[in-house]
């Protein structure tokens, strides 16, 4: 294989990788985000709380896919 | 198969056809001074910083000018709005009562990074300065370098101890748990602060500018001009639709890292939460 080939091979294999890294964040934001709102739905006066507290679990879950974004730009 | 790889990675400059940048670090880097002061380059993105900070600085001066009367102009009661929602909703919110010290960062980095994500879809500009790394990466180590201080303030040298060796947890688990929080606080915290706003201004203006080219280009391209707006009116017609999209990410991510400064600022104050 050319060094040419090589690289751009490479290159495709980090966007498997950015898109393996992408499904587990993808679920876990699913049930972040879905428990909230079955919490503000049952708790409507506790609405603001849920509301942040569901910004900062995905913020937390999201960290992974970043992590996968950045290994993207870097291999 | 080496064949097929190298064709579809082949691009001739010739052609009028947008290839992918040779080098992926220009979404890093600076580049293409207007005019040098002595080390400083003066470009593009800096401009947009200098017009970011203006833009900030006079909507609070004329927003908040006439304080003193008894009745706010329409525009001074939205400022009082965006104020009182970083003051209330965000710093005393979750940082509680002595929150109000923090409340003047917490609105500077709200509205600087508001204005500057929503310069990805205003027109003519198109460019959220946000999108290189050196600005979300300056403003995490601020961020770091004031839930740091403030951690080791408040609590003295227990700040350090209690992150390594945390006794709420059984003995057996301590190294691995400060082990975990030593790097999850000191070494991912800013970084995935910094990242969060970059990766998603990158994407957002990725995206829109693909479609909007893309449309763009089959526009503009040879041929039949029913079978030409057939192909080109859908991408352009999705770019729009992102472009609606992008506002939302833009105001929700200057959201996000102000709400997660005040969370690691409120986790310095009480450690122990």
């Amino acid at each position: 294989m050319t060094p040419e080939a090589a690289d751009v091979l490479k290159g495709a294999i980090a966007l498997v990788g950015y898109g393996l890294a992408a499904v587990g964040p993808g679920i876990g934001i699913g049930i972040v985000v879905g428990n909230a709102i079955q919490a503000m739905v049952r708790q409507p006066e506790m609405a603001g709380m849920a509301r942040t507290n569901m910004f900062l679990g995905i913020a937390f879950t999201e960290a992974l896919a970043l992590i996968g974004f950045v290994l993207f730009f870097i291999a | 198969m080496d064949q097929l790889i190298l064709a579809a990675a082949e691009c001739d400059p010739a052609e009028e056809i947008i290839c992918a940048p040779e080098n992926v670090l220009e979404l890093f880097e600076f580049k293409e001074a207007l005019f040098s002061i002595g080390p400083f380059d003066f470009t593009r993105t800096v401009f947009l910083i200098f017009l970011a900070m203006s833009i900030v600085l006079f909507v609070m001066w004329w927003g908040l000018r006439d304080r003193g009367s008894l009745v706010p102009t329409k525009f001074g009661a939205a400022v009082e709005a965006l104020v009182n929602f970083v003051r209330n909703d965000i710093a005393i919110d979750i940082i509680g009562p002595e929150g109000v010290r923090y409340a003047p960062y917490l609105l500077t980095i709200f509205s600087f990074i508001l204005v500057g994500n929503l310069f990805e879809v205003t027109p003519f500009i198109n460019f959220p300065i946000t999108s290189r790394m050196a600005i979300p990466g300056f403003l995490a180590v601020v961020t770091w370098v004031i839930f740091v201080v403030v951690g080791f303030y408040k609590n003295g040298f227990s700040y350090l101890i209690d992150t390594v060796w945390p006794r709420s947890v059984p003995i057996a688990l301590r190294p691995l748990v400060g082990l975990i929080e030593l790097v999850s606080i000191f070494i991912l915290r800013p970084i995935t602060l910094a990242v969060r706003l970059f990766a998603n201004l990158v994407a957002g203006h990725l995206m829109l500018s693909l479609l909007l080219a893309s449309g763009w280009i089959f526009f503009t391209s040879v041929g039949d001009i029913g079978a030409r707006a057939l192909i080109g009116l859908p991408w352009f017609v999705f770019g729009l639709g992102i472009y609606v999209f992008e506002i939302v990410v833009a105001v929700l991510q200057a959201y996000i890292f102000t709400l997660l400064s005040a969370v690691y600022v409120q986790t310095s104050v009480h450690p122990e939460h």
